[in-house]
């Protein structure tokens, strides 16, 4: 009551796309997301006006939550971006182009917002139509006898991240581990649902990328080193969820009153002594505990030769529930029960740098594996990091569907192609259902497809320029130092690797008008050995998510701006 | 003592309000104390600018209104986005410094809470009555009464409108609409799922869906809407209890994912539990599930607040002195309802408040699962669906209390993993199909909306298939004045006659049956102009009072301004629209004929029958505009004129400061009718 303050009024923007202080912050961060896009990308360093850490990245999480705007279409656009990003791990910054270059081309072509909506709509259902059908030209199908295209995907976002700054030969490495730890969290006793193991990720700063390994099992770091005795396998564990520091945290909200000479701390030491009796006798091996373990405890344990490993932290409890079979104990009165004991089968001490780790390899079958990551600095350990991450979740999704696109700007291209071509043959049932003229819909279709060519233009961040072939429609970029005069001779393959240069190819300059035909599909006998993948599920969401957003954006009439 | 003596001074000041202008006061102030009250500043109130007020709001509105409309969007203070197409969600959401404007947002807010339709409309037609009422007061100033200045004036004219506007519509509107307007709509019978009745509810449900989220998703909407709503038929009911079930429990029944594009919404079977396991997860078995539901601990608390536990007195050497012995009751306690629920086999624990971790450790061990602070309204359909209780207390637990579910599992929506459950046998139990909607989007903003679009479409449906109030229709009938007919009939000759006659037999046996539709963009409101119109003839032409202007006439040009909105973007729609509209209404000698053979096929069955009226015609207009509920837009078109008469009894607004125990002098400006309660204590501003 003390502290109330009036409130000041409201900020009301009408039509808000027709303002152009709205028009160019779209502008602004369209640029700027276009410039952190692809392997090329520009970093962006963030800092904070109260002088916080530095981040260093390119990557659209980071990114997208560092520019926190004042305006409520940029901050609109921002939250479906990071939802799509947080479901997906992938294509966000493929979503946050897209939708942009969609706002800034119906602003361009001044058709009315409801027949722009009402084509986007319509192209995306085509596009989505088109990316699930059997014989699209743009996706492969993963083969999952060879890890070789799993491995292509994952380097495709690996090295699509360039704050990590690896070479070649590293950027293969933590590909290949990649995989390996997805692949062993696929349990292989598969009941009806796959329930995907975990990937334990601890990292290690001031080495050498190559250093970084994967184990199966799980790495717990020790408080100091200790030796302990060969120890006969399997080995018994307890896990306790609860405080052994030998308070009483759930007593109740009342207050306890004490006579003279009793001794609360005592009895409840004695009571965990009498616990850590109980666990010896029983033949454990391996004390875990979530929380504190009182230093007597501790102690006591320890000169009886068990391992003992206090403050894991909850996040550590689900992958050892998983690992050792163990059910967490949360009570210190009833006798433990030997149901709830865990088994591993080994364990071992394993030394990175100065990190001292404990080794848990698991009894029998197990999902879940360690993954060590090593890099010179914090800046790009962190972004390793991340997109390690991605990289798991982007193969979990190829577990559902077993695809994936091309990447390097040649499904964009293709599906352009695919769009104009589909938009002009049938124009006429188009406008029909949409209830809108010819010419508006060949403008709003026009605005879309050059949409999406935009996107691929922005992978070029070298001065180079952009081409498409008219047989395949697949993107090629000409590197800005090289005249069309000798372009044979030097032009490398499409930018996903699937196509050859060769001489019979017509190619057109993407801005520029090129009469509509149909993409041919590959025709190849083996399989297509792409050189970049995209994740086929990411993608085909950030289309939807991409194409949605715009559409509300172009559908707001009016903005009310709170300001307190 | 205090707040007596206030109550007194007000209902003096009150009073003296009344000698002046016979009016009524709105009081803005938190009286805490006596003091306060010196700080009351008066403030005269002015028709002009109550219109511009109501405009000020129109022009917010508008941006939203009829097919061009578009979304609105908001960012809260705390930097929140919200979206929205929704007239209640848009004014609500703004923060208003002005007391009347508050009361009109109050007015509107209320209305659309119970319809869930409407809210724009009632804004449009407050502002186009204002205006027709000020214009029509400044231009005749010629009441005798003994006023000085000509707002005042102006004021008592327009206080007099609004009361006779309402009066009017209490009495005859029903009837009026009775006679243009329901000839020329139809009847949707919930129960009869045959192929027009049908598709005449989708396109009422299509209209809704337009008018709130825009024309791109509103027949993927109207589809989910309709699968939901025939899942939840219950079989050998109502379907109007079914409706009404699904308003109380929508909220437990949706989920909202964002991140997705809005195509992935979908219904699924069973109720989801917007709770994760807090234990591991059950394993995937065939077999049936066994589950309760707590409301309370499961492990009881050993100290409540205030109690006293003391250790130490008298024995304490022994072992029951010990505060590990007290601690460990408690554990006891918890193992001997476990081990309770195991003797019944059960394996799903649901509970409405956080448990112990020993209480979830145990249940892990004996391998059962829990899941922990389940919301009040989940657990309420929970109940209603399964048929249990939840149990409080934990020593008595017994058969029935257990539901038997056919399965207990995670399910992955967006961010979250919530409870997946499915009920057993409901199908025979309940009659009907349990299931859940879930609503996707690519933001918050968005399936906020589209969650509210799906609560406002159930109160939609359930207002249009609402039936009159027996009582309300004997009462008519009584107040209704039959013996002016009479005197038309007396006075004047030929064809109004027998309009007039007619008019009044019908007015006996027809009422607006539940569920009658009408085509949308405008044809309520040409019809209804058209009989407001020819009403205001037959008035002024029968009681000789020319020197009041006909309030039917005001109603019926007010009206004309919605469909004026609708097609704003282009004149010629307007013209074509009214044009074809009024082609359905015969001529007059024509109607009369019509409504001779309406009234004696209403002599013969008892009831007007609906479906007699012209097919042809309707079915053209039918498609391209959709349909909307006549009772909607008669609730409407009464709250509207309510609002209207509340907001032009109120002459003078009273600003009260209170002085907070500060140092600063803030001030705070808070709102409160004067016949209300204090309520709450924000501040606002346009």
């Amino acid at each position: 009551m003390s502290r109330l303050v009036k409130k000041s009024p409201s900020v009301c923007t009408d039509l808000p796309l027709s303002s152009s202080d709205v028009c160019n912050k779209l502008h602004l961060m369209k640029e700027f997301l276009r410039s952190s896009y692809g392997p090329t990308a520009r970093l962006k360093q963030v800092h904070n006006n109260i002088g916080g850490s530095v981040v260093t990245s390119s990557t659209s999480s980071v990114l997208l939550q560092a520019i926190a705007s004042s305006q409520p279409i940029i901050s609109l656009i921002r939250s479906s971006i990071l939802n799509h990003v947080s479901r997906f791990s992938d294509c966000g910054l493929f979503a946050a182009v897209f939708c942009l270059c969609l706002l800034e081309q119906a602003g361009q072509c001044g058709l009315r917002k409801n027949v722009m909506i009402k084509v986007n709509k319509h192209l995306l259902a085509l596009c989505t139509g088109y990316l699930q059908q059997e014989d699209c030209g743009c996706k492969v199908k993963l083969d999952f006898c060879s890890s070789q295209s799993l491995i292509t995907l994952a380097r495709s976002v690996i090295s699509s991240k360039p704050t990590c700054v690896l070479t070649e030969p590293e950027s293969d490495h933590i590909s290949r581990l990649a995989v390996q730890a997805f692949l062993l969290t696929v349990p292989c006793n598969i009941p009806d649902t796959v329930r995907l193991g975990r990937t334990v990720t601890i990292t290690i700063e001031g080495h050498s990328v190559l250093k970084s390994a994967v184990f199966p099992g799980l790495l717990l770091s020790m408080p100091e080193s200790l030796c302990f005795d060969s120890l006969c396998s399997p080995l018994h564990v307890v896990l306790f969820s609860i405080s052994l520091a030998g308070d009483l945290s759930e007593i109740g909200d009342g207050r306890i009153e004490m006579h003279q000479g009793v001794d609360v701390d005592s009895q409840i030491l004695d009571q965990l002594l009498e616990l850590g009796k109980q666990v010896l006798k029983d033949g454990v091996k391996l004390f875990l505990c979530q929380k504190v373990i009182h230093p007597v405890l501790q102690h006591y344990l320890r000169c009886n030769g068990v391992i003992v490993i206090e403050r894991l932290g909850v996040s550590l409890m689900e992958p050892l529930i998983q690992l050792t079979g163990a059910q967490p104990v949360a009570t210190l009165h009833a006798t433990i029960p030997s149901t709830v004991y865990g088994k591993v089968h080994n364990v071992c001490i394993r030394q990175f740098g100065c990190k001292t780790l404990l080794h848990l390899h698991p009894a029998g079958e197990s999902a879940i594996c360690s993954m060590i990551l090593c890099h010179r600095n914090e800046t790009m350990l962190n972004e390793l990091k991340l997109v390690c991450q991605t990289t798991e979740h982007v193969l979990g999704l190829t577990l559902r569907e077993p695809f994936a696109l091309l990447g390097g700007g040649c499904t964009e291209t293709h599906l352009a192609a695919y769009v104009r071509h589909k938009s002009k043959n049938e124009v006429s049932e188009s406008t029909s259902v949409l209830g809108c003229s010819q010419t508006e819909y060949l403008l709003a279709a026009d605005a879309f497809c050059r949409s999406l060519e935009l996107v691929a233009t922005s992978l070029e961040h070298d001065g180079g320029t952009s081409l498409i072939d008219l047989t395949h429609a697949h993107h090629w970029t000409l590197p800005s130092d090289v005249t069309e005069e000798h372009l044979e001779g030097v032009m490398a393959p499409c930018g996903c690797g699937v196509v050859e240069s060769c001489q019979n190819k017509t190619r057109s300059y993407l801005d520029t008008k090129y009469a509509g035909f149909s993409p041919a599909p590959l025709l190849t006998a083996s399989p297509l050995q792409a050189t970049v993948l995209d994740s086929f599920t990411a993608k085909v969401n950030a289309l939807g998510v991409a194409v949605e957003t715009a559409n509300l954006v172009l559908d707001v009439r009016y903005v009310i701006q709170d300001v307190n | 003592m205090k707040k007596s003596l206030i109550l007194k001074l007000f209902t003096h000041l009150e009073q003296g309000c009344q000698k002046i202008c016979g009016g009524f006061c709105l009081f803005f102030s938190k009286y805490n104390t006596f003091q306060d009250l010196k700080m009351l500043e008066l403030e005269h109130l002015h028709l002009k600018h109550v219109v511009q007020l109501v405009s000020a709001l129109e022009s917010i509105v508008l941006r939203s209104f009829g097919p061009e409309g578009g979304q609105v969007l908001f960012t809260r203070d705390t930097g929140q986005v919200m979206l929205s197409r929704s007239g209640k969600r848009i004014l609500s959401a703004l923060h208003l410094e002005h007391p009347l404007a508050r009361m009109v947002v109050e007015c509107i807010w209320k209305h659309s809470t119970i319809t869930g339709d409407g809210s724009k409309t009632f804004v449009l037609l407050l502002a186009s009555l204002l205006r027709m009422i000020h214009a029509s007061a400044t231009k005749e100033p010629h009441m005798s009464q003994p006023y000085n200045s000509t707002e005042t004036t102006e004021a008592a004219c327009a206080r007099h409108l609004a009361d006779r506007l309402l009066d009017f519509a209490l009495t005859e509107l029903d009837a009026l609409i009775a006679l243009n307007v329901l000839p020329h709509g139809f009847c949707v019978s919930l129960e009869d799922s045959t192929g027009k009745t049908e598709q005449s509810f989708q396109t009422l449900l299509l209209t809704f869906f337009n008018t709130r989220l825009g024309n791109v998703y509103c027949d993927f909407f109207r589809d989910l809407m309709c699968e939901l709503l025939s899942h939840w038929k219950i079989k050998n009911d109502q379907p109007s209890f079914s409706i009404r079930f699904l308003n109380n429990n929508f909220p437990a029944m949706r989920t909202q994912v964002s991140g997705f594009p809005v195509g992935s919404s979908r219904l699924i079977e069973g109720q989801v539990i917007h709770r994760d396991f807090a234990t591991p997860c059950p394993p995937l078995n065939e077999q049936s599930v066994k589950a309760v539901v707590f409301s309370g601990y499961l492990q009881p608390k050993l100290l409540t607040a205030g109690d006293v536990l003391e250790l130490g007195c008298g024995n304490r050497a022994t072992e029951d002195g010990s505060i590990v012995h007290f601690s460990s009751w408690t554990g006891r306690s918890l193992e001997s309802i476990i081990a309770t629920l195991k003797s019944f086999g059960v394996s799903v624990l649901l509970c409405a408040l956080k448990q112990s971790s020993a209480a979830l450790a145990l249940a892990t061990q004996t391998g059962m699962c829990l899941v922990e602070c389940v919301s009040e309204e989940e657990i309420s359909l929970f109940a209603q669906l399964s048929g249990v209780t939840p149990i409080s207390d934990c020593w008595r637990i017994c058969p029935e209390d257990i539901a038997t579910l056919t399965f207990c599992k995670p399910i992955l929506l967006g961010a979250h993993r919530y409870v997946h459950v499915d009920f057993h046998d409901s199908e025979e139990r309940l009659n009907v199909k349990p299931c859940s909607l879930v609503i996707c989007a690519p933001g918050e903003g968005q399936t906020d909306q589209y969650a509210c679009a799906f609560q406002d479409a159930i109160r939609m449906l359930l207002t249009a298939w609402e039936p009159m109030h027996k009582s309300n229709i004997t009462a008519l009938m009584r107040t209704f004045p039959s013996n002016k007919f009479t005197s038309v009939h007396k006075d004047n000759m030929g064809d109004e006659t027998a309009y007039a006659s007619c008019s009044m037999n019908l007015h006996e046996t027809c009422v607006i049956e539940p569920g009658c539709v009408l085509p949308a963009g405008g044809t309520f409101e040409f019809l209804l102009h058209h009989g407001l119109h020819q009403y205001g003839r037959s008035c002024s032409v029968s009681v000789n009072t020319s020197a009041v202007v006909p309030v039917s006439e005001l109603l019926a040009n007010a009206l004309l301004s919605l469909p004026r909105h609708i097609y704003s973007h282009s004149p010629k729609f307007f013209l074509q629209a009214q044009t074809r509209v009024m082609a359905l209404i015969p001529k007059q000698s024509h109607t009369l004929s019509s409504s001779a053979i309406q009234t004696e096929d209403l002599l013969e069955d008892g009831k007007l029958s609906l479906h007699s009226c012209k097919k042809g015609s309707m079915a053209l207009t039918l498609l391209d505009l959709g349909l909307e509920s006549v009772s909607c837009k008669y609730h409407l078109v009464l709250a509207v004129l309510q609002c209207l008469t509340s907001l032009l009894r109120v002459n003078k607004v009273l600003r009260t400061h209170t002085v907070l125990h500060t140092k600063s002098h803030k001030l705070l400006n808070t709102c409160s009718e004067s016949t209300e309660d204090e309520d709450e204590d924000e501040v606002v501003s346009l």
